[in-house]
């Protein structure tokens, strides 16, 4: 049984439908690239899955449970964590706050954090590299180093999917490289993973499928190979049509 | 780099920037030694400790994000409720006070009622607006509140029994200045206690990324509601002791802007990231603005807050404790960051 | 009695929009709140008031002398908030506090705590018009108002610069890149915001007592009519104004005067329960 699925998704804004009836089943322990050209809905497919805006019909489970209409932090109890396409980090804390404040929210209640929470940001922050500036104003990181603090942020909350929205954008091809290897690496904590990426450079890399959306409809969904053979998928980033003998190169 | 044993900053140490402050703690304890006998000395640095703990109410909604422009709301009613109940129905100020605080705390759920979907600018519009429903109904109201006469003869601060002896505190410039700094002593320990706690952290989160903070599974509303309750409380609980410490009160004085004002500038020039930025503002700003500006300009002296306020926010948005603290504002610590 | 309340309602009311017109524009350009504007009213109705009262100048030429002061604390302010960072709408309204906390001082040394109004006995009498009463105050408020929107309606709508200011309040960024000064526009806005209420000021002057805190109401009326209107249109700003108006005069004739201040304050804040997002209507991302 898929860990998340997907049913006959919509989403309309105003006259204008965003996605349209999207199926799909995301498998326990998979890294899936959700891939499309700008404004293809997979930001807003990202928002209806957690919860922060309403489907206009479909449904949405999640081990078996019906999130259509869940609220962003309800979501998050169920395990479903995600990043955002412009980082937010708690700017006036510290980056080892930051990680913390993902960590004693998501079981039980207490007044005050206790040195296990303060023990697994630590440990979080060593996994994304940034151990090393834990008392830093998270505010006034680098970017890489911000889209990390939101990855160990995320990851704080022991989430079983985890939802990766533009993470390595504006990344040089080396940061690329590292990020594949740190994603790889959380996939083996158990954690499955459904990445956004535009550009490709992370998805192509470390994805066992992908999906691919154009102007909010499902185009393709595969091995990553033939995905991005798909003459539909092709034509939608480059907005050309190929014949078949131009394809095969 | 050796990383020391992680724990969040122990609750009985305080932070080593406010050890620095422990002289200035001195003074106060001291004051009406050092005051040779000037009971007006006491009563500004009484009236600067009462602003001082404003300023702390104000702050716990600030951290949550929310700017007020109208918490004499919150004062004037708690100044009310204590006027009336130690008048009209002869209640001892110990009981009033905290009344005094419930009572705000009600204005305050009433408020939420209306602002709970507001923010920024939207909803420090709606708090200055606010505050006109307290005061016109305590101005109009004559039967309940006599109006615009305002309350006077009220009791003063409560006193205790020790022994064969009653302190009644209420009675001298001293008792009262030892009341006041108790009260802000008491209240800048719990909003330590707040801001190093899982609420503080939501709260801070909240005021910095809120969508963020939603998905990381904190319940934005309820934590902002607590923040409006918790500074409404402490905010009615210093209207009532303002209530008994200067024995008459009129809706246009404890409802005006300077209620409002006074916190909100107090808390920014002071810092309002840091916990005791808001008081050390108080601390300084009003007895400047009393024993300096005052005599120089017995109408419009209190430019100075303008003045203070406009220069904060163009030069030097984090305040001035908030500058100076940069960078160590942090409430969790591991050994290997000082 | 309600045709009282009607006329009442409609003049104040005029007035009201008057008052909320350069505010709004204001905000609209510059998307900056000033809430020292009802200070500024209040600056004006001092500066006639002092010089109709100490040299006796006529009512009429207090006007030039009441807006070169405006003009200048309005553009002081327009360079202030030149100065601010994001988010502007937050760091303008406490920067224009303090800003009304500076003001209120002033005037409280330059002109005490007493309770000031100028007196002109002709604006008490009136005259009958198909059964209504109206005080040639009231007519003055009334046709002085109407008359300074229409004009400011004119120069937005038939005027080169109107129509930059137009775009600009529309949408600040294509308009820069269409070539206009978005920030001459912002300049230009204070400028005209500073006009009107400079011409408001006096008026204020005649039909209300002066004192240093007076200003409070008036920032409130003209922040409640923006709101209400939204942004763009000077009919709203009209709209609202006299719904603003008809209902303090109702409450005056039902409750009592001291009730009318109220009136304001519960219109903002049902306007923003109902409308959380503001003016622009924008929804968080």
């Amino acid at each position: 049984m898929s860990l998340l699925r997907l049913e006959a998704l919509s989403k309309k804004f105003g006259e204008h439908w965003a996605l349209k009836e999207i199926d799909f089943g995301l498998e326990e322990g998979e890294i899936v690239g959700l891939v499309g050209p700008n404004g293809a809905g997979k930001t807003t497919l990202f928002n209806l899955i957690t919860g922060r805006h309403k489907p206009s019909s479909g449904k949405i489970w999640f081990e078996s449970k019906d999130i259509t209409f869940c609220r962003p932090h309800e979501i998050q109890r169920f395990g479903i964590s995600r990043t955002f396409q412009s980082s937010r980090p708690f700017a006036k804390m510290s980056v080892l706050e930051n990680v913390v404040v993902g960590r004693i929210f998501s079981g039980e209640f207490h007044l005050f954090p206790r040195p296990t929470d303060i023990k697994t940001a630590l440990q979080l922050l060593e996994l994304v590299g940034l151990a090393h500036k834990e008392g830093a104003i998270a505010g006034e990181l680098t970017l890489s180093e911000q889209r990390r603090l939101d990855l160990a942020r995320a990851l704080a909350t022991e989430p079983r999917l985890l939802l990766l929205d533009e993470v390595v954008a504006g990344f040089s091809p080396l940061a690329v490289k590292q990020a594949a290897d740190l994603v790889q690496r959380v996939r083996e904590r158990g954690v499955t993973l459904f990445i956004v990426d535009h550009f490709l450079r992370l998805s192509l890399r470390v994805s066992d499928r992908l999906l691919a959306l154009d102007h909010g409809e499902k185009i393709a969904e595969g091995k990553p190979q033939e995905v991005m053979r798909n003459r539909e998928v092709i034509r939608a980033y480059l907005g050309v049509r190929l014949d078949d003998e131009e394809q095969s190169a | 780099m050796t990383k020391g044993q992680p724990t969040s900053e122990p609750l009985h140490k305080p932070p080593t920037g406010q050890l620095a402050l422990l002289p200035g703690l001195a003074i106060l304890l001291v004051l009406p030694l050092l005051a040779g006998g000037s009971d007006y000395v006491l009563q500004v640095f009484t009236h600067a400790l009462l602003l001082a703990t404003l300023a702390l109410a104000w702050n716990i909604l600030a951290v949550s994000g929310s700017i007020s422009l109208g918490h004499a709301a919150f004062f004037g009613v708690g100044a009310y409720t204590s006027g009336l109940l130690s008048l009209e129905l002869g209640v001892s100020s110990w009981a009033t006070i905290p009344m005094a605080g419930l009572s705000a705390v009600a204005v305050a759920v009433l408020m939420w009622l209306f602002c709970h979907r507001l923010r920024g600018a939207y909803f420090a519009l709606a708090t200055l607006a606010f505050v006109e429903i307290p005061r016109v109904l305590t101005d109009n109201w004559d039967g309940l509140t006599r109006g615009s006469r305002g309350l006077v003869g009220l009791p003063g601060l409560p006193g205790f029994p020790l022994g064969a002896h009653h302190f009644d505190l209420g009675a001298s410039p001293t008792g009262s200045y030892y009341f006041v700094l108790g009260y802000g002593l008491l209240l800048l320990a719990l909003v330590t206690l707040i801001f190093r706690s899982n609420l503080g952290l939501a709260l801070q989160a909240i005021r910095e990324e809120e969508t963020a903070a939603d998905a990381l599974g904190i319940q934005v509303q309820r934590y902002r509601l607590l923040a409006l309750l918790l500074s409404a409380l402490f905010s009615g609980i210093t209207g009532g002791c303002y209530a008994h410490l200067v024995r008459y009160i009129e809706p246009g004085m404890v409802y005006g802007l300077h209620f409002s004002a006074i916190p909100l500038i107090f808390a920014i020039c002071g810092g309002r990231f840091t916990i005791i930025g808001p008081a050390l503002a108080a601390l300084v700003l009003y007895p400047l603005d009393q024993f300096l500006f005052h005599p120089l300009l017995p109408a419009g002296h209190e430019f100075l807050y303008g003045v203070v306020i406009i220069l904060t926010i163009l030069f030097l948005p984090s305040g001035l404790w908030g500058q100076l603290r940069k960078g160590h504002l942090v409430s969790i610590k591991t050994g290997s960051i000082e | 009695m309600w045709t009282t309340v009607l006329v009442s309602g409609i003049t104040l009311g005029s007035f009201y929009t008057l008052v909320a017109l350069g505010f709004a524009l204001i905000f609209g350009v510059t998307h900056t709140f000033n809430l020292a504007y009802g200070e500024l009213l209040v600056l004006a109705g001092y500066v006639a008031y002092w010089l109709w009262k100490t040299y006796g100048i006529s009512l009429l030429l207090t006007f030039p002398a009441a807006i070169i002061v405006t003009l200048a604390v309005c553009l002081i302010l327009q360079r202030l908030f030149s100065r601010l960072r994001e988010p502007m709408e937050m760091n303008s309204l406490v920067v224009s506090f303090g800003l009304a906390i500076l003001l209120q001082n002033g005037m409280l040394f330059f002109f005490s705590g007493d309770y000031r109004m100028i007196r002109v006995p002709l604006l008490n009498q009136g005259f009958r018009f198909h059964g209504l009463y109206l005080s040639y105050g009231q007519f003055t408020l009334l046709a002085l108002s109407l008359l300074v929107i229409a004009l400011t309606y004119l120069l937005m709508r038939h005027t080169y610069l109107g129509k930059g200011l137009r775009a600009t309040i529309q949408d600040k960024e294509s308009a820069a890149l269409a070539g206009i000064n978005v920030s001459g526009m912002g300049i230009l806005a204070f400028a005209i915001g500073a006009v009107l209420i400079g011409l408001a000021g006096p008026l204020f002057g005649c039909i209300h007592y002066l004192y240093p805190t007076a200003g409070l109401q008036a920032t409130l009326i003209a922040i409640t009519i923006t709101i209400f209107a939204g942004v763009g249109r000077i009919r709203s700003l009209i709209l609202g104004g006299w719904i603003l108006g008809f209902a303090e005069s109702s409450a005056v004739v039902l409750l009592g005067a001291s009730w009318r201040e109220l009136m304001s304050a519960l219109m903002l804040i049902t306007l923003l329960a109902l409308r959380p997002h503001g003016i622009l209507g924008r929804e968080e991302k």
